[in-house]
């Protein structure tokens, strides 16, 4: 956990410009990852170590394989060449292997995919309960615990679809959070969000971060890359373009590709 | 301020809704006179010129067909306990709902609404027992139906407790098996005196029909996963078997398994002519439940596999716990065309099979010396007719009812 109460995330962790160094423990390593889609080559040649407690933000033009990467990471598409190794694990087509890597990390997608038949305090707790085997009395406290922490206890009871989009994302955060994950993937996860609830699920997201989650993000929020993240990754057709520290990403990009997309974007 | 009443005076509303042009006006008169004619020749047929006795008379034919006379006790004894059992099941699923805290459901007391719903719910079916009541001329029935509604009003009123007091796995499985234990001991209990072979009427529509839809519906749902399985020959096979089954014609099976099965099976060795029937309902319909099942499986998004996948689910808890409960919901309206489809086609067990069911009794009462040569045809199917509509037509709603139970919350 950190020790650090404050949220200038530089200070909290020695961090290095380069993609594959990384102050202390090594949580995710990613070596010369290739994925295909047919003839499409989605990602090439794709090296990133992510320390242990270490927020890193992915951004890139849409189409640019930031998705497929966090996705390979819990195998939610299969890599083509290269290892990816999470906690000292590596991926392989063993099924209890990659079992245990999804158990460990939890994901938030840009369309929540909260499971509408159950209540919310029931897709909280149906991970702990059913993989965890966790107790139903303990589960439930957990996951009261989870939605208070994510702020919304009063809705354990309804459904998914009762809820505002903001809410829905939440109670994701809280659902992933459930299985005490050791790293965090978001994918998008304010994309599908009317504006004025973008600003309840980066709060939740930075709650994490101060409490040393190791998370990737992949967002367009770059007000959240810039406060939160440790480092921020480029990535533009399926190669990662660039690393750095925010500072370093926002006022001194070294890439010509980088320079364009800031461009077009702020 | 209250918002303006609008009301439309009934010559605007005529206007506007049956003779807004002179083609509307036309078509509202003709359909008018056709109504009216319709209307008029059903009530002279039911109250006229009909003649009823043929029904009257063979009202226990009818419902239970050659059931021998000394054992019918036993029927009305299934029956009441029956009412009891379902109160009971009634009483455990409710008091779960309730304790599940939803928010429809948060009154337990016999309030005045909760009283009209049931009413709602089943008046059809109560004017038919109704109806069958009145033609009957002896006190047996009335008596029956006063204690089956008593047994389901003490079981609805114990069941909650039941529920209460009897909670974790194993209590719950002990339940299960109990409760799933009552309608086989009850079979055991009626074929002990009266062997399967000799029922008939109404009561064996409605005990193949039930018996078919139980089993049919596990196996439909397991062809569909296996239909959509990774593994090659559990594929191969689920896809050959519905093929195979949904090109065959459910009559030409029926015959087959009344004929042709003493080919194949030993003579001591095969089974009474309903239980072939059963198979033959529970194997034909599994094909189509799988097929629909399928569609179901189709319509869950993706990203519900991807959650429950990235939650570290096992496969087969992905499908259980989180694909096939909204696939199975999003399928009822289907499920139930297929499944009151089956029970509509029990009457072709009749013709195919020799069983003295409904429709059989129905022509063959007409056949008797008092009524033969009187065109009575007419009187029989019609009541046959009530009867499955009757029961079709509740299980239409229960079914539109179950659908807006589990749409709570619904994206």
């Amino acid at each position: 956990m950190s020790d650090t109460p404050t949220d200038t995330p530089t200070g909290r962790h020695v961090v290095f410009a380069d993609a594959t160094q990384v102050a202390g423990d090594v949580m995710i390593e990613m070596e010369h990852v290739d994925k295909f889609f047919g003839d499409f080559q989605a990602l090439s040649d794709i090296n990133l170590r992510i320390g242990r407690q270490e927020v890193v933000v992915v951004i890139g033009p849409s189409g640019s394989g930031k998705s497929t990467m966090i996705r390979c990471i819990n195998r939610l598409e299969e890599h083509d060449a290269g290892r990816i190794v999470v906690d000292g694990v590596e991926l392989s087509h063993d099924v209890r292997n990659i079992q245990e890597i999804r158990r460990e990390t939890g994901m938030v997608f840009q369309q929540f995919n909260l499971f509408p038949h159950l209540t919310v305090l029931d897709n909280v707790i149906l991970a702990p309960r059913n993989v965890r085997k966790m107790p139903k009395a303990e589960a439930q406290r957990l996951g009261m615990e989870l939605l208070e922490h994510v702020k919304i206890p009063e809705q354990a009871k309804k459904y998914p679809g009762q809820l505002s989009g903001g809410q829905q994302q939440r109670v994701a955060i809280a659902r992933a959070l459930a299985m005490k994950p050791k790293v965090m993937l978001f994918d998008e996860p304010t994309s599908a969000l009317d504006p004025e609830m973008i600003n309840e699920v980066l709060d939740t997201m930075k709650d994490l971060a101060s409490q040393g989650m190791t998370m990737i993000v992949v967002t367009h929020e770059m007000g959240f890359a810039r406060e939160v993240a440790d480092r921020v990754v480029f990535m533009a057709d399926g190669q990662i373009v660039e690393v750095g520290t925010p500072e370093h990403f926002f006022t001194n990009p070294q890439e010509d590709r980088t320079k364009l997309f800031l461009s077009q974007i702020l | 301020m209250t918002a303006p009443v609008l009301r439309t005076p009934a010559g605007v509303w005529l206007r506007r809704n049956l003779f807004r042009s002179p083609v509307d006006g036309v078509i509202t008169v003709v359909a008018a006179l056709v109504s009216a004619w319709v209307l008029y020749k059903t009530v002279r047929f039911v109250f006229v010129t009909g003649r009823w006795e043929v029904i009257e008379r063979n009202l226990q034919l009818l419902v239970m067909g050659r059931f021998p006379a000394p054992h019918v006790l036993r029927l009305a004894v299934t029956v009441v306990v029956l009412s009891a059992w379902a109160g009971v099941i009634a009483g455990i699923v409710h008091a779960r709902q309730v304790r599940a805290a939803r928010a429809d459901l948060e009154s337990t007391s016999w309030s005045r609404a909760r009283v009209l719903d049931l009413g709602e719910r089943f008046w059809i079916p109560g004017l038919l027992v109704l109806l069958l009541l009145a033609l009957t001329n002896t006190a047996g029935p009335w008596i029956m139906t006063a204690i089956a509604i008593v047994a389901a009003v003490v079981g609805r009123l114990l069941g909650p407790f039941l529920g209460r007091r009897i909670h974790g796995a194993v209590g719950g499985a002990i339940l299960t098996i109990a409760l799933a234990a009552v309608p086989i001991g009850l079979y055991l209990y009626v074929v002990d005196a009266v062997g399967f072979g000799e029922w008939g009427g109404f009561m064996l529509n409605l005990f193949l029909a039930a018996c078919s839809i139980i089993l049919c519906y596990p196996l439909g749902v397991l062809l569909a996963l296996g239909r959509r399985s990774g593994l090659p020959l559990v594929r191969v096979v689920s896809t050959l078997y519905i093929e195979l089954v949904r090109g065959a014609p459910l009559f030409v099976l029926l015959l087959f398994a009344n004929v042709a099965l003493g080919f194949f099976v030993p003579a001591g060795m095969t089974p009474s002519t309903p239980t072939r029937a059963i198979v033959v309902f529970t194997l034909f319909t599994a094909a189509y439940m799988a097929e629909i099942v399928r569609g179901g499986l189709q319509s869950v998004p993706k990203g519900q596999f991807e959650a429950a996948k990235a939650l570290g689910l096992s496969p087969p808890r992905q499908t259980f716990l989180i694909v096939l409960p909204q696939a199975l919901r999003n399928v009822i309206p289907a499920q139930i065309g297929q499944l009151i489809s089956l029970f509509k086609d029990t009457a072709l067990a009749g013709v195919a099979m020799g069983l003295f069911e409904l429709l059989r009794v129905s022509s063959a009462i007409t056949q008797q010396p008092d009524f033969r040569g009187q065109g009575l045809i007419g009187e029989t199917l019609a009541f046959g007719a009530v009867l499955f509509w009757t029961v079709s037509y509740t299980m239409s709603r229960e079914s539109q009812r179950l659908e807006r139970k589990l749409g709570v919350g619904t994206r």
